[in-house]
């Protein structure tokens, strides 16, 4: 069997075994790819295995952010230790409900990568599958579970950062209240169980008390921190609250990749055929 | 040591030039030991070093011979419970188009995982100096350099390289250099990374990876990932740690090494008849002192030890000497054994430093000294036999006795019927000895040395035949001459033989390539007649670059072609040895190129073949592995086993360790790869060749890269390995007759020490300078003449021996013994001449050697 008739099954199964979006984590806060992805990933991360608050936190947020699809415009720029600084622009679609998701993210500038896209299909129990087309070589190619802990084409994420994850997968402690950027929040912490491959040990989120939105996660390996994904300039956007900003701190290789989104919409009518490697070749 | 400090050094001061002769055969022989191992095991060296370099943190490596595998078998691997990280690799040589760089290794890997098993440190340890890591993924033409690549040719991220591609030449943007570290020293440091689908892409490699590249989960075994995979993989696949590799190539190797570690004995076992020669003299000349001695006390032992001391610090001294040139002369063989390998095997290697092995230059060491003890054994006997009152006594040690030759007769009677026996025992014989090789062998070996106990004889016989015609030539200087040589047989044979081993050696391998070319010759006439070859690379070996079957219509549809059939090579690992593929179509090729058959019927052989019903092996292959008509073979590929009769076996030179000869469409089943490598094209009858050669190149112009042979000129490239393959022979004829040389100078230096007495006599009652000269060159060239004639003889009779370990245990070809007449025909002057040259100086030392010292010397 193909990859690509692989993902046409799965994309199937998929929607006939969706769960129901209470058990997953906040579409709502996942408002671009990389946010979203981040966003999902550090709430699955929060959970609540500390006790029963964690997990209404958790719970309330990903309630709150909850959307059937999305679209952005977002601006890519990666500034490396030396203060360089490369921009790119893509376009990201998602549709489906977190943890189930299907999206594809199309880079549109600069000319030498226009058209290169990637397919992310999430899925509730296990890691998400991942394609990515290159026009030029007239080629898509699957980005294998292995190589999740690799950065993100030069940027400061990860293939993992993009992954949307289950709340089961993890457990949790609850850390406290602390304020960021003077907005009071929670302090979560969140474990992966045992058998749930990931490149962290464990991550730390902090989400605002006023209205749930999440402010900052702190990703360790071992006792270090390793990447630190901030965000900013949250605004409502069609009833939900949004960071428009997100910014990665690689610690290790002290650089940065900022994320700004633009043209961003919720609950658009995509189409589920839109979302498959077919569709992804041909545009 | 009191003895040899008392007696042997000052001997050696005074005869301090043939103490450097005789150390200098022992020097060539350790140099050309040392030098043709230290530059095979740097080849081997280097190719392993360059897999350990790409390998990295690789534990294991997934392969199928050089066909590669379809890419499903990546995600296959990726799944297995034991695997951590599996990684595809390409691996393609390409000409780096820049002046003298030779080829560059090109790695395709996938970008996004590679660095899970390799280190790709890039020049500013910033990723960044990869202009855009996206970039370099989205855009085919992106390439990173290695560093010693980039610096060597001034080459900054940024630049453009033209390389060679399925598509004819193109632009490669460099995006990347890496920092210098193991990896980016692989093959010599000429090595460049693209993305593994680039390459797909650029060299025609369609959806297949030639390898994958895996480590194993932490706390699961190496040995449980091989099971696993094997298991899940089938038979077709190679599960291997990445040293298997070097192991492969080790085989493929198998018959160059051979040839050499054949001339490196030959050359030891040559410069040992140099010091016998040399020790035998000594003693002969040394048996007054030896009388003194052992008059004033001296026992036997003493005296034996004395002279195999004397040996023993000869052989060390000339083993060292043959290390130290051994090494100088290695680096320009390793070069020329890496064109070699690179343009007969098609692998690519750099061979730019030095292996060499100290068990290599200890085993040098050893045997130089050895060859030295046992060269210096039977003299040193003498030695200690020598009877003080007869020592005193001159002129009768030369003379051979009545006793001592029948005993050489009758021993080398005995022997020669043993090595009969032992020689004919290994296919006549029932039971264990049948087939037995190291009887073979034994036998072969008593045939030199029954030729080495008969030379003394046999030199005495011909030089007693030459006096009359020597008589003839120069009536006074002949007969003196020839005179000479009859008296002192000892001191001539040893002469002798070295030069009938040095000839021995150069008849084997001149009758060996004279055998090869003229099977090649033939079999090109009937296996290679299309009248164009039509290759995506300049050279017929490299598989790297392949073209897609889409283009046989088209140019089948060119004006003046005739027939178009697309042939698909490939190396694949057969009963654990690299054997050739060779996928055709039968059918069309039994209409243009039939080939009898060596065992079976041709008709039914290329009906049932074509048929896909059976498979055609080439005769080297039948006999290296044991093969039968009718046999069926067990083939392991990608996409399952082949089991198959043997429905003919054929003549074929396509490669040393043997081919398979199967229809395509066998091919496409099992490897499903539908590249071709070579089209073979037919003319039209009076469609002129350049001018349908031209069409083709006009039709793919700007499109595709095409290379187009005439007939002619394939066969002449294939004939140019040839050469090449028999070039580096005769680098060792050259040294064998180079050791043979200094024996004959050796042998005349010492005549004359020895005859000062006589020749003083000769000056004192009237003998002219120029008789006195003219007496040395005559016994020169006689000496030379008779070598030659035992050379001859022995080598007629060795080359057909060694066409036996060609056929048996080299490369299983079946060679027609033909005598080299026109080596032997340029061997004359050339070892009259050398022999003349080498007569000069002993002939000057006689003529203006002193009357009065030569007198004294009684």
């Amino acid at each position: 069997m193909s990859s690509e008739t692989r993902l046409i099954t799965k994309t199937r199964r998929t929607r006939r075994s969706r769960r129901p979006t209470n058990n997953l984590l906040s579409d709502a806060l996942c408002v671009f790819v990389v946010l979203f992805a981040a966003q999902r990933y550090a709430v699955a991360h929060a959970g609540y295995a500390a006790g029963p608050d964690a997990r209404e936190i958790v719970e309330e947020a990903q309630k709150r952010t909850d959307a059937k699809s999305q679209r952005y415009e977002g601006l890519l720029q990666v500034f490396d230790a030396k203060g360089k600084v490369s921009d790119k622009r893509w376009s990201f679609e998602r549709l489906g409900a977190h943890g189930q998701s299907k999206s594809v993210l199309r880079f549109t500038a600069p000319a030498e990568v226009k058209g290169v896209a990637m397919l992310i299909v999430n899925h509730p129990d296990r890691a998400s599958d991942q394609w990515m087309w290159t026009p030029a070589l007239e080629r898509d190619r699957r980005i294998a579970l292995q190589d999740r802990s690799t950065r993100f084409f030069g940027t400061d994420f990860s293939f993992e950062d993009l992954e949307e994850r289950d709340v089961n997968q993890y457990t949790y402690a609850s850390l406290g209240e602390e304020s960021v950027d003077g907005a009071g929040c929670w302090k979560i912490q969140s474990t992966p169980k045992e058998g749930r491959s990931s490149q962290y040990t464990r991550s730390i989120v902090w989400i605002r008390k006023d209205n749930y939105t999440l402010l900052r996660i702190e990703n360790y390996v071992k006792d270090q921190v390793v990447r630190r994904l901030s965000y900013t300039d949250v605004q409502n956007v069609q009833g939900i609250w949004t960071a428009r900003q997100l910014e990665m701190v690689d610690l290790r290789r002290n650089s940065r990749t900022r994320l700004t989104v633009d043209k961003l919409e919720y609950n658009v009518p995509f189409k589920d055929e839109d979302f498959t490697l077919q569709a992804i070749r041909r545009q | 040591m009191m003895l040899l400090r008392l007696i042997s050094w000052p001997y050696f001061r005074k005869h301090v030039l043939r103490t450097l002769l005789t150390t200098a055969g022992i020097v060539l022989g350790v140099a050309v030991f040392v030098g043709m191992h230290t530059a095979n095991e740097s080849v081997l060296f280097a190719f392993s070093r360059t897999v350990d370099r790409i390998a990295g943190k690789t534990e294991l490596q997934v392969t199928a011979g050089e066909t590669g595998f379809d890419e499903e078998v990546l995600e296959t691997v990726q799944a297995a419970s034991t695997v951590r990280v599996a990684v595809p690799i390409i691996e393609a040589v390409v000409e780096s188009n820049l002046p003298g760089q030779g080829n560059l290794l090109l790695l395709g890997i996938d970008m996004t995982g590679d660095r899970s098993l390799r280190d790709y440190d890039l020049d500013s340890g910033d990723e960044a100096v990869i202009d855009d890591p996206l970039v370099f993924l989205a855009q085919p033409d992106s390439i990173m350099l290695s560093k010693e690549f980039a610096d060597r040719n001034h080459i900054a991220a940024g630049a453009r390289l033209r390389l060679g591609t399925v598509e004819g030449d193109k632009q490669f943007a460099v995006r990347g250099v890496m920092k210098a570290s193991g990896l980016t020293s692989a093959f010599g440091g000429n090595l460049a990374v693209m993305d593994i689908y680039a390459v797909q892409k650029m060299f025609g490699r369609g959806r297949k990876f030639d390898r994958i590249d895996l480590a194993v989960k932490p706390g699961r075994s190496l040995a449980d990932c091989e099971r696993e995979l094997r298991a899940t993989l089938g038979p077709g696949f190679l599960v291997e740690p990445p040293s298997g590799r070097g192991q492969q190539f080790e085989a493929m190797l198998a018959a160059y090494s051979m040839m050499v570690n054949i001339s490196s004995a030959f050359a030891l076992f040559i410069g040992m008849f140099i010091i016998y020669n040399a020790f035998a003299i000594a003693v002969t000349e040394r048996r007054s002192e030896i009388g003194i001695l052992r008059a004033l006390g001296a026992t036997r032992r003493q005296i034996r030890w004395l002279f195999l001391g004397e040996s023993a610090v000869t052989g060390l001294v000339g083993s060292l000497g043959g290390l130290v040139f051994g090494v100088l002369i290695a680096r320009g063989i390793a070069a020329s054994i890496g064109a070699l390998i690179s343009d007969v095997y098609g692998v690519a290697q750099r061979a730019d430093e030095l292996a060499t092995s100290p068990v290599t230059l200890a085993l040098a060491l050893g045997i130089g000294v050895l060859t030295s003890l046992v060269a210096a054994a039977i003299p040193a006997r003498n030695a200690a036999r020598v009877d003080p009152v007869q020592a005193l006594q001159k002129g009768k040690y030369q003379v051979l006795s009545a006793g001592e030759s029948r005993l050489r007769a009758i021993l080398a009677a005995v022997l020669g019927a043993v090595s009969t026996v032992c020689l004919l025992a290994p296919d006549v014989a029932p039971g264990p000895l049948a087939g037995l090789r190291a009887v073979f062998y034994v036998g072969f070996g008593l045939v030199i040395v029954v030729a080495l106990l008969l030379s003394p004889l046999l030199s005495l016989a011909l030089a007693k035949a030459l006096k009359p015609i020597l008589r003839w030539l120069r009536p006074v200087e002949g007969a003196l001459a020839a005179d000479s040589l009859i008296q002192s047989p000892r001191r001539t044979s040893a002469s002798v033989a070295a030069l009938m081993l040095s000839l021995t050696l150069v008849i084997a391998f001149a009758g060996m390539a004279r055998a090869s070319y003229t099977s090649i010759i033939d079999w090109m006439h009937t296996a290679l007649n299309p009248d164009l070859f039509i290759m995506p690379s300049q050279s017929i070996v490299n598989r790297t670059i392949r073209f897609p079957p889409e283009m046989a219509p088209d140019l089948a549809a060119l004006p003046g072609v005739e027939r178009v059939q697309m042939v698909r090579d490939a190396r694949i690992v057969f009963r654990k040895t690299p054997v050739m593929v060779v996928a055709v179509e039968v059918n069309s090729l039994a209409q243009t190129a039939r080939r009898e058959a060596v065992e079976g019927n041709a008709d039914d052989m290329y009906r049932r073949t074509a048929a896909g019903e059976g498979l055609m092996v080439s005769d080297n292959l039948a006999n290296l592995q044991h093969l039968k008509l009718g046999e069926i073979l067990e083939i392991p590929a990608p996409n399952g086993v082949i089991r198959l009769p043997i429905t003919g076996i054929v003549v074929d030179y396509s490669d040393q360790q043997g081919t398979i000869l199967m229809d395509r469409s066998v091919f496409l089943k099992y490897w499903h790869d539908d590249t071709v490598n070579v089209f073979r094209v037919y003319l039209t009858p009076g469609a002129q060749v350049p001018q349908v050669r031209q069409r083709i190149l006009d039709r793919y112009a700007g499109q595709r890269q095409v290379f187009v042979l005439t007939n002619g000129e394939l066969k002449g490239y294939i004939l140019k390995i040839t050469d090449q393959w028999f070039g580096l022979t005769s680098v060792q004829i050259a040294v064998a007759v180079l050791v043979a040389i200094l024996g004959i100078v050796n042998t005349l230096t010492v005549s004359i020490t020895d005859r000062r007495r006589e020749l003083g006599v000769l000056k004192a009652v009237g003998g002219l300078r120029g008789q006195i000269r003219r007496t040395i060159w005559i016994e020169a060239l006689s000496i030379a003449a008779i070598g030659l004639v035992l050379g001859f003889a022995l080598g007629a009779i060795n080359l057909y021996y060694i066409l036996q370990i060609v056929h048996h245990d080299i490369s299983g070809l079946r060679l027609d013994y033909e005598f080299p007449i026109g080596t032997v025909l340029a061997l004359v002057p050339t070892m009259l001449g050398a022999a003349f040259v080498a007569a000069i100086w002993p002939a000057e030392s006689a003529v203006r050697g002193s009357l009065v010292e030569a007198l004294e010397y009684e």
